[in-house]
């Protein structure tokens, strides 16, 4: 390590050697860097502080003022949630029980297959591996929509013929667990490999050593497993509390449109009613708690580490 | 890697159970993709597994359809320069944060990686609105902006991990040599890291041809695919909607494995 910084100061020095400012911007790192400040700058923390600003704002405003302010807002969402009465209540009940439960379910089924993958599949691994990726490059809404199939097919309803019948009316399942199953679905892979490469990091000779010093398996996996994969866990069960809170098609598809969660409801106040102050101002919440996430699993997150692993 | 060899028929069994357990996990991930292909390939109107056909009717429709052929043209003209863009845009930082030191490091990964945490839904809809604000309008070109946010810092991800593999050295070594950087780029960096590149390359064509919620809040009258299967999904059942599912899920599918398959020839070409 005291080679590589020793190197990567000299490195440094090189590139600051440039003069005046202009010239600095305009050499290797901050060159490279300015194409990728430059676009988060304008159509990411732009975007976001719209959010921010649009949530004060009073009436149904589509254009910004920032002079005329209000927080009449946040004190209609907040009140609904704290009350528990009308929709906002039962969102918050719906988004809180959604999440939680997704994230509990994928933690319980990933975490012995991450295990697996890691340290018992030998044969066929690039196999498993491939059908573990392959529905991350596929559209949320194609997956979606094979549940939708899925459960049809296999006359989980009763009323496939009313479903892909004569009636136009999508009569899915309007059932929490339904969305749950879609959630647990689609953010499965999440869970999967955070876990998987923190376990894959652990070395075999840790494993070898604990089993010479006759540990039983449940004492290594107490005392080496557990802690070891962790960070693995953590980032892990972020990742899919985060993006469920963000679940919208799944509500919309898989719900019926009859459940309400966050994501829906807030798609809702933008796509039906109009009313962006409104919806800006539940997505504040959605915004600090992913923010706040995202920062704690890029901290834990180690590239390097991921890297050195070479695979 | 070591693996450590199981004896006996007790081991054998609980190598099996393992074996058993994550085939089901997988069996669990295909379920929906299976069911689409399945229910693309059915000849009918109403959909019944009793008296199943086979037919391309449903596909053959599709690539004949106006509507469907408008939206396959706008995806393309979205996700192909978003393709280049974020290719160009998330391999340069990820040099820049893996090649270099300088102050303020760490906060610029933080920052460049951040969007990719974010649920697409809150992109979409404050890009949505932001994009009215500065009278950017909605269309293609905003999508492809929009897209790049999410899509250029997982390039980045993919093109670092490949970038600290290399050593670090080899800038210096190649200066010492009396390179300059155009070609010490050129000749040696650009080279080294094209496994990562044509990787991240791939990953962001298929996420962005498979991309919803940004083109959703940003694309405007346009539709795109993603969108038009969303909208046709909402209003009820139309057997075409499986099929032109099942063409998108083919093209990511061909690509992810196209992409797998080629790390793998390298790594175990390196061996």
């Amino acid at each position: 390590m005291s080679t590589i910084d020793s190197i990567r100061s000299r490195v440094t020095e090189r590139s600051d050697d440039a003069g005046h400012p202009l010239g600095g911007l305009l050499r290797p790192p901050r060159l490279l860097m300015l194409p990728m400040v430059l676009l988060l700058l304008f159509m990411f923390v732009g975007p976001m502080v719209a959010i921010v600003v649009f949530s004060v704002q009073t009436g149904n405003a589509i254009s910004l003022n920032p002079l005329d302010w209000t927080l009449a807002h946040y004190a209609e969402v907040i009140g609904g949630m704290l009350s528990g009465q009308g929709v906002y209540g039962q969102v918050l009940v719906n988004t809180v029980l959604v999440s939680i439960t997704t994230t509990v379910i994928t933690l319980l089924v990933s975490y012995p297959a991450a295990y697996a993958l890691a340290r018992k599949i030998d044969r066929y691994k690039l196999v498993f591996l491939m059908i573990l990726i392959i529905p991350l490059f596929t559209s949320v809404n194609i997956r979606v929509f094979g549940w939708a199939l899925f459960l049809v097919k296999n006359g989980v309803l009763d009323s496939i013929v009313s479903l892909f019948g004569v009636s136009n009316y999508p009569t899915l399942m309007y059932q929490r667990s339904t969305i749950i199953l879609g959630t647990v679905y689609v953010y499965l892979p999440f869970m999967l490999f955070p876990i998987y490469l923190s376990i894959l990091s652990i070395d075999d000779a840790t494993f070898e050593a604990a089993n010479d010093l006759g540990a039983t398996k449940a004492t290594v996996f107490r005392k080496i497993l557990l802690p070891m994969s962790f960070p693995g866990v953590v980032i892990g069960s972020l990742f899919v509390f985060v993006l469920s809170l963000g679940a919208d098609v799944e509500a919309k598809i898989l719900g019926g449109g009859s459940i309400f969660t966050m994501a829906s409801n807030i798609q809702y106040s933008f796509g039906y009613s109009q009313n962006w102050p409104l919806g800006s101002a539940q997505a504040i919440g959605l915004l600090l708690i992913t923010v706040v996430a995202g920062i704690i699993i890029l901290r834990t997150i180690d590239l390097q580490e991921i890297a050195s692993r070479g695979d | 890697m070591s693996m450590k060899r199981s004896s006996g028929l007790a081991g054998r069994f609980t190598g099996g159970l393992w074996y058993a357990y994550v085939a089901l996990v997988a069996l669990f991930l295909v379920t929906p993709l299976l069911s689409l292909v399945v229910a693309s390939f059915y000849d009918g109107r109403f959909f019944s597994i009793v008296d199943y056909q086979f037919s391309l009717a449903w596909y053959e429709a599709a690539l004949n359809s106006g509507s469907i052929r408008s939206a396959l043209t706008n995806t393309l003209l979205i996700s192909v320069p978003v393709t280049i863009l974020s290719t160009i845009i998330g391999t340069a930082a990820a040099i820049a944060y893996t090649r270099y030191e300088f102050p303020w490091r760490e906060q610029f990964k933080l920052f460049a990686l951040l969007p990719i945490f974010f649920p697409l839904i809150l992109l979409g809809l404050g890009m949505s609105m932001w994009a009215s604000v500065m009278n950017l309008g909605y269309g293609v070109l905003p999508s492809i902006i929009g897209e790049l946010v999410w899509i250029s810092p997982i390039v980045m991800f993919v093109v670092s991990i490949t970038a600290l593999g290399i050593d670090p050295n080899m800038e210096e070594a190649a200066k010492d040599l009396g390179t300059d950087t155009v070609t010490m780029y050129r000749k040696i960096l650009l080279p080294l890291l094209s496994d990562g590149i044509v990787s991240g390359a791939i990953f962001a064509f298929v996420l962005s041809w498979n991309n919803y919620y940004i083109v959703s809040y940003l694309s405007g009258a346009q539709s795109t695919i993603t969108t038009w299967i969303h909208g046709r999904m909402t209003q009820g059942f139309t057997p075409v909607v499986p099929a032109v599912a099942s063409i998108i899920f083919y093209v990511s599918l061909l690509l992810v494995v196209g992409a797998a398959v080629f790390e793998y020839r390298k790594v175990t070409g390196d061996e």
